[in-house]
């Protein structure tokens, strides 16, 4: 049997070989030949011949393989071509199409109890599809809507956990007879859990389930008194109401709910029972039908007859034209034409398909002129559904007595058919790939529909192979661990010393963080800022970092929601302006906070989930990344790590990143700000940062990667590479475009000064242990800032030792910043002589640092053989040889020298 | 009761825009066919389409397509020779397949294949070693690491070039096979030697190719054995994913001698090496029929060591022995062995993979170093030698052309200005002068660059392969690694392989406007059948 997969969704530039196969009408005798590659075999096999003209249509498929075959059929490729005895017959092909339809299930959940104080709750789905269910538990006297990730002890064998809040376990066939998917977890109800919340995902599609918009929540206390009180209000268990996001009544039409037992309250849990619900749901799938054609000459009349049915339902019209001249070309026959053909708009016929009598598909037949070469034709099930042959036009040929090539195209295919049964063996692989590109193709297409120019397709294409790069690149390097640094110090050299680049600035940049947790407080910060501005550059500052100037929903600037808008809790835009104005007039350049890893919304969708936009950037639910589940995103995953309080923004959307350059340049223009300090760039990836930078050119740009150091046993590993290089990596991923907060010294810093391990600051390699060691142009070394210490205190710096954390990043290499409330303390005199110095000895963020003592309780290093330092109890003096040493700075545990 | 969908399904959507996406291609034929006929005429996509590949491949060339199309419109930029002839292919890393026949770094592997087939690259080579396929004892051959590469590339949609090697490498550390080198202990004479008795155990000497010394089986019985295993192992592959094959000829799979083994930026003269038990006797049976029997004892007594400068030593100078009647006696039959090493090589791949659709080829050293004496001592240490001054190239070239077989040069990134002056290096010249030489005689000449990069490589190679006269074809860029794809040198890498397809990010011309308008047709349809879906 003739028979040929096809998938409308994939191109296939290559099928055409395949699909003329088809015999000459005369001159040949009849044959049969069926080329499958299905199966392994490499062999040709020949089977009996059929009846020409069948009327059954070959199925391939039935429906309920539906999306999974998909796929599947990717890996089928080669044409099955029929002849028949029938002299007649000039071609016949059964090609299989697929139609996306809706098909409808239910969702359930149990709750039993097994034993006494055993409870059991299964979740199901009666639609097949890879579910999983994404769930986590509330805990007794939690408040928020935060999740935990449940105990150990509950999660199902196969479960994966998802960062530190969420479990992912498959649903699983409980036997394969079964047609519902479904998945049981043992509730402990020694533990605390007060709830359970899930969403179902199906990882075919990828889509999220939800209930209501919002998790679905079954209670499991009722001693909680808020939930008490609700159960009460519920009488017993059972679902509960909106308020609490607890599953409810079904209240939509239709809904079914088959079952509501309710058993003996238990003693220990008072208000728990056994319950079932159902709910409906519903999901595209793709069904398969098939297209049968057969052409026949009419000996008597000489007429090319072509036949095609199909099991396809409902109307079906043909659109199609026929081919002259050997081209592809679509033209209009003469008349006469079928019953019920229409011309459309002079290019092609349209002709609907007649109704089988039994109900189950259509057929129509078309009698064309003999001197034809073939027929084109695509079918239309509606205005918006269009079937063709895997992205070609179906092509029927027609033959004519100059062009026998039955024997030379089947030899080609015989050839290719052992290939393709190779194919077949691996298709998980193939499968991968072709999801990727598909992926791909989605960017491109997506693309098309903005009606933008080749030119971003191009860029995406890029893209793409950037982060193929940059992902075998990580692996690469991975392996290769001493590769790193040599790497990164040799593209240090290549690069001239002078040039300003926008991570480094000049190279002898100081920053002065100017605002702490509480500046908001005033209302009127910029104006207080401003008054500073004298003392602030005549202490030596030269880069002042200002608090986020967007409208946010918490004071302190970092939850923006209109970006455009510029009137914050710190102040006005005019106020902000004339505060730029002011230090760039005492010659200090003025960095932005840009947030630009999360934005709050303006409105809710249809589900009530906060994710669309306003204001003049007013994006939809496509800025948003897809894998936070709590705020419904249609953008794709997040490049990095998520921050869960706000939606996180997709920057792999085009019109996002559009949006964000035009803003960052907006900026510089509108308030004049030199560059950004980048708020938790951990959250995506460092090369679409590169393109900000690119775009808005910032005189000098620091992101903020703050992950944790290593630790063992509690202890601070001496090692902190790996802590570096993720934050090196980062710098690279913007190709140093932007530099970084150098953590890793900070961290290093804390347990040296707190617990007199000097040792750790030197690395084994004798340099700075943190990224100042190894990419000191791009490392912003500072001690605190407004997360880690003023009034929030996340990561305090060791109290009482801040001198000395200063004494070593203000004589050392990288670019320094200083805290507000440290420069505005007692210790205002100390840190005015070390800024001063670091200006006078024109020390910058190249210096060459030469560590000279690192020792339990002292550590000391000669910077560009001019200024010597040391910190620490322990005794140390400069070495005595040609240079003669003067102390600049002295103070408790720390004393710094210069040349003079 | 109420479930809600919520975020879309990507394939899904993706599948429905595919379908609109081809049928506004249709549609886009309809109106203007002319345009539309054009998307399919670019360069590569014809020779795709022979070769039904998996799907990912046909797609991949779609994707390719959208690239391509910006070729015919950036052609009319002069250049002295269109480098869209050229194809491209990049090194995996030498250490691709472990020697427990492990893939390394698949993962690393596939991304980079990807992200260099979308980037338009021709193919792929992949280094197979001889101390890894029959590591365990003679004639067991073990394929499988490096046929899951080869099933990887085809997927992928690349070509692959393989490279039989023959020798061992340092860094990653891969020897030669572990029973070759158990009978290496018990007969150094295997290996080459230098005068003070150092041996090289990367590789065989030349002298015993045909000496039954591999349990009975001469080395070049085993090299023809194991072609013989490579071609029926990788049947399936042959002419067509697989387009090429090296042989490898001696030390890192050039045709030399082991005369520089420290790999020193700025090394000496290099030292000669035919001192192991055949070589010798070699030369002793040479001497004696030359009537020279003095001569065959040993090597020139005064030829520098291997990092001594040439000029440190007598040999070398400028009417030193190298041109004395005794040097053209040793440098001959020297250089001879290293000719009648080729020939056997080349003359073993070319029986072996004849008519199996793929080119041969061997690859030659760059000895740039002391080019500019006149001595040429580096390329005299490695066997490169003519008497009388003639032509040092030209009887290699001779030995590929008469076994039809491909040359590949490395260095083709090296300019003489990098090059620190104190080495009298001059890799240009040196380049010229073989190419001349192949071109005399009819060889066809592959690149490849060298393996650390150089500053201002990228242009250089690109003059190289513009140069009408050596008519370069074919071009391997060494090699895949954590350097290859890290972002300073990737970034660069990109922009080579853009430069060479004419592929420029230039959004001005017409096709540009003629593709998207064809889209837009479709995309009306596309939407709705989204919304239907």
């Amino acid at each position: 049997m003739s028979t040929f997969p096809i998938e409308p969704l994939l191109h296939h530039s290559s099928l055409r070989n395949n699909s003329k196969i088809y015999r000459g009408a005369r001159g040949l005798l009849p044959c049969s030949l069926n080329l499958s590659s299905q199966f392994t075999s490499k062999k040709l096999h020949s089977i009996g011949r059929s009846v020409v003209g069948s009327r059954t249509s070959l199925g391939l498929r039935s429906s309920n393989h539906r999306r999974s075959v998909a796929i599947r059929a990717s890996s089928s490729d080669t044409a099955v071509v029929e002849t028949s005895q029938s002299d007649d017959v000039v071609f016949k092909e059964n090609f299989s199409v697929q139609r996306i339809e809706k098909a409808e299930g239910k969702i359930y959940v149990r709750l039993k109890q097994v034993k006494e104080d055993n409870w059991e709750l299964t979740v199901g789905c009666s639609l097949p599809g890879k579910w999983i269910i994404h769930w986590g538990v509330s805990y007794v006297g939690d408040t928020g809507s935060e999740w935990d990730q449940p105990p150990e002890d509950m999660r199902p064998p196969g479960s994966i956990a998802i960062k530190d809040y969420a479990i992912e376990t498959p649903l699983e066939k409980s036997s394969e007879g079964d047609s519902f998917y479904e998945v049981t977890i043992n509730l402990n109800l020694e533990s605390s859990v007060a709830a359970l919340n899930f969403v179902l995902k199906d990882e075919e599609t990828g889509a999220w389930y939800q209930h209501k918009g919002r998790d679905f929540k079954v209670p499991l206390v009722d001693d909680v008194p808020d939930n008490g009180n609700l159960i009460g209000a519920k009488k017993g268990f059972g679902p509960i109401g909106q308020v609490t996001n607890i599953i409810v009544k079904p209240d939509e039409p239709g809904a079914d709910v088959q079952e509501k037992s309710s058993s003996d309250l238990t003693k220990e849990r008072k208000g728990l029972e056994e319950f079932y619900e159902e709910m409906p749901i519903s999901k595209h799938v793709a069904d398969d039908n098939s297209v049968s054609v057969t052409a026949r000459k009419c000996p008597a009349t000489s007429k090319n007859v072509v036949s095609i049915e199909t099991d396809l339902p409902g109307d079906v019209t043909v659109h199609w034209g026929v081919c002259k001249n050997g081209s592809k070309k679509w033209e209009i026959p003469a008349e006469p034409y079928p019953e019920e053909t229409s011309l459309f708009k002079n290019k092609a016929l349209r002709t609907r398909l007649q109704r089988k009598d039994d109900g189950n598909g259509s057929f129509g037949l078309f009698s064309l002129d003999g001197n034809l070469e073939g027929l084109c034709f695509v079918l239309k099930l509606n205005e918006n559904t269009w079937l063709n042959n895997r992205g070609e036009d179906f092509y029927v040929p027609f033959l004519t007595s100059s062009s026998l090539p039955v024997e030379t195209e089947a030899a080609q295919v015989s050839e290719k058919t052992p290939k393709t049964n190779q194919e077949v063996s691996d298709s998980a692989f193939t499968n991968e790939i072709i999801t990727e590109i598909r992926n791909l193709a989605i960017d491109i297409s997506s693309h098309k529909n903005q009606k933008t120019n080749v030119k971003e397709v191009q860029v995406n294409i890029l893209q793409e192979i950037e982060k193929l790069a940059a992902e075998a690149y990580s692996i690469f390097r991975s392996t290769t661990p001493t590769f790193s640094e040599e790497s990164v110090l040799e593209a240090e050299v290549e690069k001239p010393e002078i040039k300003i680049s926008s991570g480094t600035g000049s190279g002898f940049e100081i920053l002065c963080q100017g605002f702490n947790w509480e500046s908001h407080k005033s209302g009127r910060w910029y104006l207080e800022l401003q008054e500073k501005a004298d003392e602030l550059a005549s202490l030596g500052f030269t880069v002042l970092w200002l608090p986020p100037p967007t409208e946010s929903v918490s004071p302190e600037g970092y939850m923006p929601k209109d970006l455009y808008n510029l009137n914050s809790r710190y102040g006005t835009i005019d106020e902000l302006k004339d505060t730029v104005r002011k230090f760039h007039k005492v010659g200090i350049k003025v960095l932005g906070d840009a947030v630009l890893n999360h934005r709050c919304a303006h409105f809710k969708n249809q589900n009530g989930v906060w994710n669309l936009f306003g204001g003049r950037l007013n994006w939809d639910d496509r800025a948003v990344v897809a894998d936070d589940p709590h705020f419904q995103g249609r953008g794709n995953k997040s490049s990095g790590d998520n921050f869960h309080a706000a939606p996180n923004i997709d920057h792999s959307q085009d019109f996002v990143r559009k949006d964000i350059k035009e803003w960052l340049c907006w900026m510089r223009e509108e308030v004049g700000y030199d560059g950004w300090r980048l708020d938790f760039v951990r959250g995506f990836w460092g090369g679409y940062v590169k393109d900000y930078m690119d775009a808005s050119k910032p005189y000098f740009a620091v992101g903020e990667y703050w992950d944790s150091l290593s630790y063992t046993y509690g202890e601070m590993d001496y090692n902190q590479d790996a802590h570096r290089q993720r934050i090196v990596d980062w710098i690279n991923a913007t190709s140093g475009a932007a530099g970084a907060f150098d953590v890793t010294t900070k961290g290093i810093l804390h347990t040296a000064l707190q617990k007199c391990e000097y040792w750790r600051l030197s690395d084994p390699k004798g340099k700075p242990p943190g990224v100042v060691g190894w990419w000191p142009s791009r490392a912003v070394t500072f001690i605190e800032n407004h997360d880690t210490g003023s009034t929030q205190g996340h990561w305090r710096f060791p109290g009482g030792k801040e001198m000395q954390g200063y004494a070593y990043i203000l004589t050392h290499p990288g670019t320094p910043a200083v805290f507000f409330d440290h420069i505005f303390s007692d210790y205002h005199s100390e840190i005015a002589s070390l800024l001063s110095l670091r200006n006078r000895q024109k020390l910058h963020c190249r210096s060459v640092v030469n560590i000279d003592k690192s020792e339990r309780d002292v550590y000391a290093a000669i910077i560009d053989e001019k200024v010597a330092m040391k910190i620490g109890p322990g005794h140390y003096d400069p070495p005595n040889g040609s240079k003669n040493w003067s102390v600049a700075v002295e103070g408790r545990d720390y004393k710094v020298w210069e040349t003079s | 009761m109420e479930v809600s969908v919520i975020g879309n399904p990507q394939a899904r959507i993706c599948r429905s825009e595919l379908v609109y996406r081809e049928l506004g291609f249709r549609f886009g034929s309809e109106v203007i066919s002319g345009e539309s006929r054009n998307r399919v005429s670019f360069r590569s996509q014809i020779s795709k389409l022979k070769e039904i590949g998996i799907r990912c491949s046909s797609r991949s060339v779609k994707c390719e397509a959208i690239i391509s199309d910006q070729v015919p419109f950036l052609n009319s930029t002069p250049k002295s020779r269109s480098l869209e002839s050229v194809k491209l292919f990049v090194g995996l890393p030498l250490d691709t397949v472990s020697d427990c026949y492990n893939v390394n770094h698949m993962k690393a592997i596939t991304a980079g294949l990807k992200a260099l087939k979308l980037l338009g690259v021709e193919g792929i080579e992949l280094p197979i070693f001889w101390g890894v396929v029959e590591k365990e004892a003679a004639g067991k051959y073990e394929w499988s690491g490096y046929l899951a590469v080869a099933e990887i590339v085809k997927k992928v949609g690349l070509k692959l070039h393989a490279s039989l090697s023959f020798h061992g490498s340092k860094d990653p550390e891969i020897g030669l096979p572990d029973w070759v080198s158990k009978i290496g202990e018990a007969e150094p004479g295997l290996y080459f030697t230098d005068r003070y008795g150092n041996q090289y155990h990367d590789c065989l000497s030349f002298a015993v190719d045909d000496a039954p010394v591999l349990d009975g089986r001469t080395p070049m019985e085993v090299y023809r054995g194991f072609c013989e295993s490579f071609k029926s192992a990788f049947s399936d592959y042959m002419g067509n994913t697989i387009t090429g094959i090296t042989l490898g000829m001696g030390p890192d799979g050039e045709l030399r001698y082991p005369s520089h083994q420290h790999d020193d930026k700025f090394s000496g003269a290099g030292e000669f090496q035919c001192y192991d038990k055949y070589m010798l006797s070699a030369l002793k049976q040479y001497a004696e029929s030359t009537g020279n029997p003095l001569w065959g004892l040993g090597g020139p007594h005064d030829a520098p060591t291997y990092n001594q400068q040439p000029h440190s030593s007598s040999f070398f100078s400028d009417g030193g022995s190298w041109e004395s009647q005794y040097g053209d006696f040793f440098l001959s039959w020297y250089s001879s062995l290293l000719i009648s090493h080729a020939d056997r090589v080349l003359s073993v791949a070319s029986s072996a993979f004849n008519g199996s659709g793929v080119s041969v080829c061997g690859k030659l050293p760059l000895l740039h170093q002391w080019h500019k004496l006149r001595s040429q001592p580096s390329e005299l240490t490695a066997g490169f030698y003519s008497s009388n001054g003639q032509d040092r190239y030209e009887a290699i070239a001779e030995i590929f052309a008469k076994n039809s077989c491909r040359m590949i040069i490395p260095g083709m990134d090296l300019s003489d200005e990098h090059q620190p002056p104190e080495s009298l290096s001059s890799p240009e010249s040196l380049l010229a002068h073989i190419k001349t030489s192949c071109k005399k005689q009819g060889v066809v000449v592959s690149g490849q660059n060298s393996s650390v990069p150089v500053p201002g490589g990228f242009e250089r190679i690109v003059e190289n392969l513009e140069d009408e006269n050596a008519g370069i074809d074919l071009f391997t860029y060494q090699r895949m690694g954590a350097r290859f794809f890290s972002p300073e040198h990737f970034h660069a890498f990109a922009v080579f392989v853009r430069n060479m397809n004419q592929f420029e990010l230039s959004s001005q011309d017409q096709a540009g406007e003629n593709v998207a308008e064809s889209l837009s047709i479709g995309s009306g349809t596309g939407a709705a059948s989204l919304q239907a879906a």
